[in-house]
């Protein structure tokens, strides 16, 4: 029973790390309908951008998401309009499928000039701390980090459904072209939308680099996790994807704890296998697309 | 008999013959004389040694250090003189990481760019592919970091792997340490977590089953998928079961992950072990803190407090050509360096670097090198163990066997600083 619970809380703590990756993932499809291959990439991006500040600055990691946001949702809104924009036609789908994957690749190859193939991690002071609650280990940094999560989830969501520019991602991600008969200018939203998804990664790049250790390869395995994160919560989903990060988180968790580590993903692949057959856009896909 | 006459095309044909015979032994005797030149020359010749590396691709950081310890060895070979009057030359041409690539490269070094010896690139997916190509050709292979199963499998006996042991015996000197104590003071309960992988998992497997034949229970053993990033679950699931010993089958970023998951769970068994990782002297302090390395066993070749001979002046030299500090040294440096030893060693033993005499030569006797003194079975196998390695007061220290050990044993394991 004392695995059983202390796996359930490992497993919700590290579902809203991946809550927060993921939802910069759908909510760059619920705009654009881009599939960003590229999400896992700016996460290993921040996570390094974070390793840095910390050892030649000194800047904590958890306050260096005030430096590295910014600076990704500026990186994210640069992409965007340099090599997403410009796409065109009914093509743009496939299209930019491949042109996110150069992206991913283009920043792993020059994190693998820069810093080489070696894993690394952020390692300050209390990143082995963790508290004791009635015979529970609970590790500071993933519960800060869930903290986070839950607070960056809070602001999206306050930018999305109370200012201006939440409206018209909303009202495009609903109709783009009554959004821009309303005078919407899509390409503007698109381009914010996209350093708005830039800035979750780098946010929980940050936590990403204190909890695991990582190297430029390592965004291969975060972007099969969240795109199976926002196909299981349903395409656009923020709300979805949430849930459907905990499931991950929580699943994986009880079955490599309990059961082996062996059947730990596989678990949720038969998950999001099920779900899938029973209501194909996910589990809040249908319901809550459009209003994000 | 016969009337023999010389009509004109008869003397022209004669003529033409005698053209024809004077060019030819002109032809011979020049050939002589290159022959007898080139021969003269060949003494002289630079010795010529290919090598492909990973320069790029996911081995890259390993590839670059075996590159270093090539290359130091070549210039301090040269300082000395070169081997046998003859100054070495290395040519290194990437293969980023792939056993096609690696197979390219090897078969132009010898066929097109006719090195004179050939020597191994890094890890075993690379040295298969890698060796056959040589023996193809007949060449000698010494190379210091293909020990997986899949290479002695190929039955080669061209090929020289330069470390003391195939790479899954890496735990068996541990295993050598626990069942070396007393009964009463042996560990009763063990945990095994194996990464999925061929060079990680039988070094735990191994060290399993001599325990299990010695009495000591099994409690947990799961192994788990590459693409497992947090280990905290698999911990939870080894602190539940608290077992007096645990056993990483690791290699190096499961390792830290398993650490860093276990001072968060305030798990601390009497003994730890872990295959690989926590033998790295720069990297493993940085990924679970100074503090928290006390009392982690793990095992080695080639460390920076290494006694063996000519490691110190190795050092010098690395640190003079390189700069850095000497925690920063990858042990495939001093392999790849020892790799060089080994050809010095065969050219002053025979006075002859040839392949065929290498390959003779070094199928006998014992040879000292950076990472210990080596011999090896007929397929290229080595026929040492490693040594037991713990990390006491920050530094990595040789614990057992007791005839190399700088320090007796810390057990049971100070607890995690946190």
């Amino acid at each position: 029973m004392h695995a059983l619970i202390q796996a359930i809380i490992l497993g919700i703590l590290t579902g809203g790390v991946y809550a927060l990756m993921a939802s910069g993932q759908t909510l760059i499809f619920g705009i654009m309908k881009v599939v960003n291959l590229a999400q896992g990439a700016l996460v290993v991006l921040g996570a390094y951008l974070t390793y840095t500040l910390f050892t030649t600055l000194g800047i904590d990691p958890f306050v260096s998401i005030l430096i590295t946001t910014p600076l990704l949702f500026l990186v994210g809104i640069g992409l965007q309009w340099a090599l997403l924009r410009p796409l065109h036609g009914e093509d743009v789908a496939q299209l930019s499928l491949l042109v996110t994957f150069a992206i991913a690749l283009a920043i792993e190859g020059a994190l693998s000039f820069a810093y080489g193939a070696t894993l690394t991690n952020v390692q300050p002071t209390y990143a082995n701390y963790s508290w004791t609650v009635f015979g529970y280990q609970i590790s500071l940094v993933r519960f800060v980090a869930f903290l986070l999560s839950i607070v960056m989830l809070g602001v999206l969501y306050f930018i999305l459904q109370r200012t201006k520019f939440g409206r018209s991602v909303r009202a495009t991600v609903q109709n783009p072209m009554s959004a821009q008969l309303l005078g919407v200018n899509a390409n503007r939203v698109s381009a914010l939308g996209f350093g708005l998804g830039a800035a979750t990664a780098a946010a929980a790049g940050s936590v990403f680099g204190m909890l695991n250790s990582f190297n430029p390869g390592s965004h291969y395995d975060l972007i099969s996790r969240l795109l199976t994160i926002v196909v299981l919560g349903g395409l656009g989903s923020i709300g979805g994807s949430v849930v459907a990060a905990l499931i991950m988180g929580v699943a994986s968790s009880l079955v490599s704890a309990l059961a082996s580590p062996i059947w730990s993903d596989f678990t949720f692949f038969i998950v999001l296998l099920l779900v899938l057959l029973l209501r194909p856009r996910g589990l809040f896909g249908a319901k809550t697309r459009g209003a994000l | 008999m016969q009337l023999r006459i010389h009509t004109p095309e008869v003397r022209r044909s004669r003529r033409l013959l005698t053209v024809v015979g004077a060019v030819l032994a002109t032809s011979l005797a020049l050939a002589g004389c290159t022959a007898t030149t080139t021969s003269k020359s060949a003494t002289k010749a630079p010795l010529t040694i290919g090598v492909s590396l990973s320069l790029t691709g996911d081995f890259s950081d390993s590839g670059k250090a075996a590159q270093r310890g090539y290359a130091l060895w070549v210039s301090e070979t040269n300082k000395a003189g070169g081997v046998l009057g003859r100054k070495v030359e290395l040519k290194v041409v990437d293969d980023a990481s792939s056993p096609d690539q690696v197979v390219t490269n090897y078969t132009n070094l010898i066929t097109q760019s006719k090195v004179n010896i050939v020597m191994g690139p890094f890890s075993s997916l690379l040295t298969v592919p890698a060796s056959r190509v040589a023996s193809r050709y007949h060449y000698s292979f010494i190379e210091p970091a293909g020990g997986g199963p899949a290479v002695f499998a190929q039955k080669l006996t061209n090929l020289f792997f330069v470390q003391p042991a195939p790479t899954t015996s890496g735990g068996d000197v541990f295993a050598d340490y626990i069942l070396s104590l007393p009964k009463s003071k042996r560990p009763k309960t063990a945990a095994y977590a194996k990464l999925d992988d061929p060079f990680a998992a039988p070094i735990a497997a191994n060290i399993q089953k001599r325990f299990e034949a010695a009495g000591i229970k099994t409690v947990y053993d799961q192994t788990y998928p590459a693409e497992t990033a947090d280990m905290t679950p698999i911990v939870a699931g080894i602190a539940a079961a608290n077992p007096d010993v645990v056993v990483g089958g690791t290699q190096e970023g499961d390792a830290f992950a398993q650490m860093k998951a276990m001072i968060q769970q305030k798990f601390n068994p009497k003994w730890l072990f872990e295959a690989n990782g926590a033998n790295s002297p720069g990297d493993f302090p940085a990924a679970v803190g100074t503090s928290n390395t006390n009392g982690v066993f793990s095992s080695a070749d080639w460390y920076a407090d290494s006694q063996v001979a000519g490691s110190k002046a190795f050092i010098a030299a690395y640190l003079a050509k390189y700069g850095g500090t000497v925690q920063q040294i990858d042990p495939t440096s001093a392999e790849a360096y020892s790799a060089g030893m080994l050809l010095q060693e065969v050219a002053k033993k025979t006075g002859k670097v040839d392949n065929a005499t290498i390959i003779k030569t070094l199928h006998s006797g014992t040879w000292p090198t950076l990472v210990g003194n080596l011999s090896w079975d007929q397929y290229g196998a080595p026929k040492g163990a490693y040594l037991l390695i713990q990390w006491i007061d920050n530094t990595l220290t040789t614990v057992y066997p007791a005839s190399k050990a700088q320090a007796k044993p810390i057990a049971p394991k100070p607890n995690w600083a946190g």
